[in-house]
């Protein structure tokens, strides 16, 4: 019995449904890879259950997806101070569209948005917004100079394009006669088709993509309907198609 | 070790077992797709009398093991968990059948990551097991609710195992599942003695938990609040252009007009002097 709401009862709750989807992962395995447990007790009738772990409020979010080991080892120690992410009503960019930056040094510039990390509102543009960093330097190895992509706020830092004329609008959720949900440019008063890309999984680029495995069952006989219904319980069914007959009438019993 | 370990098994097993194996079908390309692709029916598959066992081909023990192709692997790609409404269009036996397949692909799921670990290697794809546990717990769900309209129908009631809501003796609403019997209560002497042992407070005592409890409840309450608004204060003074509809949403425990007020439009509630 909770009086107020629970914005934090577990981590999943504050991964965006993006990132899950993008993942392909069940919501449990997210929550088990992701949860950094200190110590639990034993399942023993002279313990309490207890559980010391990291809370769901003490994680930061960053570009490593949670579920990665990167993610953990980014977590583990002391905790960060909190980021706070400005609450959105409808996310309305997705991977795949085209974008203008607003700020830095490749403001004006257009380009595609490679990765959505809903939780702290960033978008990556694939090849702007870039740093230099070093990697694997050495006493003896220079290392390597690689050139890699910051984030960028959705809200003020990125625009959408409108693709009939490639300028920047601002853009609306609405529903067509046919009851489909659109995103509408306010300038311009056309469609934006959300991409193709934004489909894309961890497992494969696009649905009809998916190639199956040895495992998987055929989509014909997932689809196929092979169920009548009968005055029987399920127990009943199969004890008759496998000729178990049960003529014992089971004594009386008493619940409580 | 864990291959040296499962081929002398395999040899032990394959003397012992010539018999049975010279009948056996060909090494399992894709045993899913063998049990589930004929064209009567979705899970029919060709029983074969070898004892308790009914599977087309016979490993014996090493029904326990992943595949051989696949160890060593560093990721093993399988598709999603069966979902609700695809398990509803599915036939009693055709259920029957594929609880089976994937009760064994989770103890072999299992008894991969347990030897995986014990060898200090790579348990490829965990979420795997996560996957077949959801299936399982889906196509659980359907057969009770299939049992359940069936005894709604015949009987009135739901078939399932009885329960209630119960005072407990802290004085607290519990909900409690009742035990099976032979005998009715007030002939039952074990469980009337053990009634007997258990704790009866008085009301008083059930007042003094309950408050320290509700308390308790409280502070849990207003610790949340205090944070709830602690944030809404943080989002209102970095983000001006903030969304207000979205914040209500997403704290609506929060008065976040009076925030606003104070904040945005500059009104300060405290040290206001008054007019009269």
């Amino acid at each position: 019995m909770r009086f107020s709401v629970r914005l934090y009862c577990s981590v999943t709750k504050r991964i965006g449904e993006l990132t899950k989807q993008y993942a392909n992962l069940p919501e449990k395995y997210i929550e088990r890879a992701t949860e950094q447990v200190e110590w639990k007790t034993p399942n023993r009738i002279n313990y309490l259950p207890r559980t010391v772990k990291k809370q769901p409020w003490q994680f930061r979010f960053t570009t490593n997806r949670p579920w990665s080991d990167e993610f953990r080892r980014q977590n583990e120690g002391f905790v960060r101070r909190p980021v706070f992410v400005e609450p959105i009503k409808e996310w309305m960019i997705y991977r795949g569209d085209r974008v203008e930056v607003l700020v830095g040094r490749d403001r004006g510039k257009q380009g595609i948005v490679s990765q959505v990390i809903q939780e702290r509102n960033w978008v990556i543009v694939a090849g702007l917004n870039t740093h230099h960093r070093r990697m694997g330097a050495r006493k003896d190895y220079p290392g390597m100079i690689i050139k890699s992509e910051a984030p960028l706020l959705v809200t003020t830092q990125v625009a959408l394009v409108d693709p009939s004329d490639n300028k920047l609008t601002k853009v609306e959720w609405r529903y067509t006669e046919d009851g489909e949900r659109v995103r509408v440019s306010l300038r311009t008063g056309r469609i934006i088709p959300v991409p193709h890309a934004a489909e894309e999984t961890m497992d494969y680029k696009s649905r009809k993509a998916y190639v199956e495995t040895d495992k998987d069952t055929p989509a014909a006989v997932v689809e196929a309907i092979t169920y009548e219904p009968k005055l029987k319980t399920f127990e009943m069914e199969i004890m008759e198609e496998m000729g178990i007959k049960e003529d014992r009438v089971p004594k009386k019993t008493y619940w409580y | 070790m864990l291959r040296r370990l499962l081929s002398s098994l395999e040899l032990k097993l394959s003397h012992s077992n010539n018999m049975a194996r010279d009948t056996r079908f060909n090494r399992r390309a894709a045993p899913f797709l063998q049990l589930l692709c004929t064209e009567s029916t979705c899970f029919q598959h060709q029983i074969t009398q070898r004892g308790f066992k009914t599977s087309q081909t016979n490993y014996d023990l090493m029904d326990f093991f992943d595949d051989k192709k696949n160890w060593g692997e560093t990721s093993i790609r399988t598709g999603r968990p069966w979902k609700l409404d695809e398990l509803r269009i599915k036939s009693n036996s055709d259920l029957h059948k594929l609880w089976f397949i994937l009760l064994k692909e989770r103890n072999m799921l299992l008894t991969m990551e347990a030897e995986s670990k014990r060898e200090c290697q790579l348990f490829p794809n965990p979420e795997r097991v996560d996957k077949v546990e959801d299936s399982l717990k889906n196509l659980e769900t359907v057969v009770r609710e299939r049992n359940r309209a069936f005894s709604r129908l015949e009987t009135g009631t739901t078939g399932e195992r009885p329960g209630s809501e119960e005072e407990n003796f802290l004085g607290l609403e519990e909900y409690r599942q009742h035990d099976e019997y032979s005998v009715p209560k007030s002939q039952n002497k074990p469980y009337l003695l053990a009634k007997k042992d258990e704790p009866q407070p008085t009301q008083k005592e059930k007042f003094w938990f309950i408050t320290r409890w509700r308390r308790k409840q409280l502070y849990e309450q207003r610790r949340d609040l205090r944070r709830h608004q602690y944030e809404v204060i943080q989002l209102l003074q970095k983000f001006p252009d903030l969304d207000v509809d979205a914040l209500k949403d997403k704290y609506p425990d929060v008065n976040v007009d009076a925030y606003i007020d104070r904040f945005w439009n500059n009104k300060v509630q405290g040290n206001r002097k008054s007019n009269h």
